[in-house]
């Protein structure tokens, strides 16, 4: 039972960042991104080789999965600046759709299909911790430091600059903000989360393919975010725990077929993202806290 | 001769996504909406055709079947999701994820019913007969091309020389238009989701009976569609009929040179090279917005 | 004679259509000259032309004498050039304060230059803007749910507390009351007095003359006349052509 409590801790910490990481995107920047799990992916091989080649240490694999995961951020920052609604959405998709073919194909540094197996275990510093209790204490650190990085930069400069630039981009530009830069580092500092985030699932899993990076799992992220509410420093993570706990909720009812569940947990969050939008559209945190 | 051969499997592909892209631009047109549920309507209309060919009902039953529930479905999106939601707020990113969700909810409906393997509607129109030496083409390939060209000069007809289809044409951009026309333009709207819908069918159809129908089908669909919106320059039906043709053909055609795991990729390299270097389509004006 | 912003030859076509064509205008400093014309003479356009929203076909502008022609809009609003715009484009979802605080910081990493002593000075800057406009008691409310005067006010907020020193204002006065009309125009004149180059586009000729030393009368993308208020008013040509009496 403890076992199982910790595995759960531990993947809401982790995507608790991966949801942060892109509600800077949705949520204060106005980028709709539909490719975030690529850049979750790309840090993911990049911490699972850095463990594997080098040393099994968090912090550099974290470090290493974050400017990876930054700097191809180009790809999405580029058509970020040249096309906005709509088309970005599209174009994302198409980043999103090429990169999972990319991590298929190629083997050298992702292991196609069959993934990189055989994570060895993580060291902080030379420390083990491999331990499931450690490792959760570490994932919660990087958790807490990234809610307060957000919370700080979106309370200063930047963050009004982003958000001014997603309520009026021409307004803005107007008042001397240099949106494509602005844009660029917000897209930057979102991937290179995500980043972080993948390279500490891959610890935790000891293992990563390209099932953890497609469009479905971008679209769960993306549901996280939306239904817990954008904008908001609680609403990804609201968003993380009920989008998680709802197969473990689901198991308990009987009535369910267990082959069935993961297709009834996708109908409820469907219906879930189709109601919030009609209803409440600025999702549960959104609706509870008013603003922030 | 494989080029060739691979040609006439591009065609084939292209002429179902050149109806779907068609029926989704006519809706944006239209509307302004983004219907990306439209690869769902595709896929009920899809396994609707098979449920009822497999429950022992006659093709002409089952293709009736697929277009009431094609044409329902995108109805009940365009009151039920759409105009509730424009009525308060309709930032295009809220439609988008509603009718995201509403797609994930079909899929999910469809893997319960029809499990998550291939479902499929097999017939003698797809066994190849060889045309030249080498190069073998199944009668469904006359099938689909016909289908598709008759369907879009009708359409086409009926935007341009009907007083519907003008008003259709001019709901998005010239609203003192429809007044003059004495149009209402809550009914052209469902006039365009039903079209629209109704043009997802024939592909949906042909689609069952050759390479057969997956849960995922929707989401391809709906990728398919939009990227070739996008390419075709958005709300351009013959823009994105042509490009959906120059998907199909793409990825059949980079089957010669790369491995089959690329083929759909291509496409999407080609769609994200127009939006980073043509954002307006091949006949798109200016980029919206 | 060049003025503080000066603009030679100004062209823009849309398609077949000439938006703008072969406009000269000269804002002299401490001159308020009022753009006026019938829908669609192409003020607005002229208006993104100047601050670099729209790169003309030809022609040149220039602010202080240095050419800003096909600079970006982030860069001549540096310069000293604030505008509203019609449709406001406020940051809806941000606070009162924080619009007026996200118009005068222009660093583009994740700080601001200048440390301590430059951020008490925005503060104060916004601080008085909001006075000045009447806005204080609603420092912490949303854009999106101000009154129509008070998101007119606002617009004008952002811009007070840039310390441009040339104004393009897009019909700031219309739909006001009365009283926040009378406002305004007090608003507008205290800036004035204290050095601030005025430009504004308005419909209502009553603030025209009100406000405006010289106007400049457009029609068509031309610019058709331009002299004192009292000599362009009194035109009868130009008054059939602005309430639309065309002759063929």
């Amino acid at each position: 039972m403890i076992a199982y409590l910790l595995n759960l801790a531990t993947l809401a910490t982790v995507f608790g960042i991966l949801a942060a990481s892109l509600n800077l995107l949705i949520g204060y920047a106005g980028i709709f991104s539909m490719a975030h799990a690529v850049f979750f992916g790309l840090g993911a091989y990049a911490g699972a080789q850095i463990a594997m080649l080098l040393v099994p240490d968090v912090l550099l694999a974290c470090l290493a999965a974050a400017a990876v995961a930054g700097l191809l951020s180009l790809c999405l920052a580029l058509p970020a600046l040249r096309v906005r609604g709509e088309y970005f959405v599209v174009a994302s998709l198409g980043l999103q759709m090429v990169a999972i073919t990319v991590f298929s194909e190629a083997h050298a540094v992702t292991g196609g299909h069959g993934g990189l197996v055989g994570i060895p275990p993580a060291t902080l510093f030379g420390l083990n911790i491999g331990d499931p209790g450690a490792f959760l204490l570490v994932c919660l650190a990087v958790l807490a430091l990234v809610l307060l990085g957000i919370r700080v930069l979106m309370r200063g400069s930047f963050g009004r600059s982003l958000m001014a630039i997603r309520d009026s981009e021409s307004a803005a530009k107007a008042f001397g903000k240099d949106v494509p830069r602005i844009k660029t580092l917000a897209v930057g500092l979102g991937c290179a989360l995500a980043g972080v985030a993948g390279a500490l699932f891959a610890f935790y899993m000891a293992f990563v393919n390209v099932e953890s990076f497609t469009l479905e799992q971008s679209v769960l992220v993306m549901a996280m975010v939306i239904i817990g509410g954008t904008a908001t420093l609680a609403g990804p993570l609201i968003g993380v725990l009920l989008l998680l706990l709802l197969p473990a909720g689901l198991s308990f009812l009987t009535f369910i077929p267990p082959t069935e569940i993961g297709a009834v947990q996708q109908f409820i969050y469907g219906l879930a993202m189709t109601l919030l939008m009609i209803f409440r559209p600025a999702g549960i945190a959104g609706l509870s806290t008013g603003r922030r | 001769m494989l080029i060739l051969q691979l040609l006439v499997s591009g065609i084939q592909t292209g002429a179902i996504y050149a109806l779907t892209a068609a029926g989704f631009a006519l809706i944006f047109g239209a509307t302004r909406i983004f219907h990306v549920a439209h690869g769902a309507t595709f896929a009920l209309a899809g396994y609707a055709f098979v449920g009822l060919v497999n429950g022992g009902f006659g093709w002409p039953l089952a293709c009736l079947g697929a277009l009431v529930l094609a044409v329902a479905f995108g109805l009940a999106m365009d009151r039920f999701v759409y105009r509730p939601i424009q009525r308060h707020e309709g930032s295009f990113f809220t439609v988008f994820v509603a009718a995201f969700g509403v797609t994930i909810m079909v899929q999910s409906l469809i893997e319960i019913g029809f499990g998550r393997s291939f479902a499929a509607v097999s017939t003698p129109l797809t066994r190849a007969h060889q045309l030249l030496p080498g190069l073998y083409v199944a009668e469904v390939f006359w099938v689909a091309v016909a289908a598709a060209l008759v369907l879009f000069a009708a359409v086409t007809l009926f935007l341009e020389r009907t007083r519907l289809g003008i008003g259709l044409r001019a709901l998005s951009e010239n609203p003192e238009l429809l007044r003059a026309y004495g149009l209402s333009a809550r009914r052209l709207s469902m006039i365009a989701f039903g079209l629209g819908s109704a043009l997802a069918v024939p592909g949906a159809v042909l689609t069952a009976i050759t390479t057969g129908l997956q849960p995922s089908i929707s989401a391809q669909v709906m990728l398919v569609s939009l990227a070739a919106s996008v390419v075709g320059g958005i709300g351009s039906l013959r823009g994105a009929a042509l490009a959906g043709l120059l998907l199909g053909v793409v990825e059949n055609l980079v089957v010669s040179v790369l491995d089959t795991q690329w083929s759909s990729a291509a496409g999407f390299v080609v769609l994200f090279a127009f939006i980073l270097f043509r954002p307006s389509g091949l006949f798109g004006r200016a980029v919206a917005r | 004679m060049q003025g503080l912003l000066s603009v030679r030859g100004l062209e823009k076509h849309f398609g077949g259509l000439a938006a703008v064509q072969k406009v000269d205008l000269d804002l002299q400093e401490g001159v308020t000259t009022a753009l006026v014309g019938p829908n669609g003479a192409g003020k607005t356009t002229l208006f993104n032309l100047i601050t670099g929203n729209i790169v003309p076909d030809s022609g040149t502008v220039t602010v202080a004498g240095a050419a800003v022609t096909g600079r970006r809009p982030h860069e001549i609003a540096r310069l000293g050039v604030a505008r509203s715009f019609q449709d406001l484009r406020l940051f809806g979802r941000m606070t009162v304060r924080d619009n007026v605080l996200a118009a005068i910081e222009h660093g583009a990493w994740f700080w601001q230059p200048g440390g301590g002593a430059a951020r008490r000075a925005r503060e104060a800057a916004v601080e008085s803007a909001l006075e000045r406009t009447g806005l204080s008691h609603l420092a912490k409310a949303r854009a999106v749910d101000l009154s129509y005067a008070e998101t007119k006010f606002l617009s004008v907020a952002r811009i007070l507390a840039t310390g441009a020193r040339i104004w393009l204002l897009d019909e700031p006065a219309s739909g006001l009351d009365l009283n926040s009309r009378n406002r305004f125009v007090a608003l507008v004149r205290e800036a004035v007095a204290a050095g601030v180059t005025v430009c504004l586009i308005e419909h209502n000729l009553d603030i025209v003359t009100e406000l405006a030393d010289r106007i400049a009368f457009l029609d068509r993308g031309a610019k058709l006349a331009e002299g004192e208020p009292a000599a362009i008013l009194r035109d009868p040509e130009l008054i059939a052509i602005y309430f639309g009496e065309r002759r063929p």
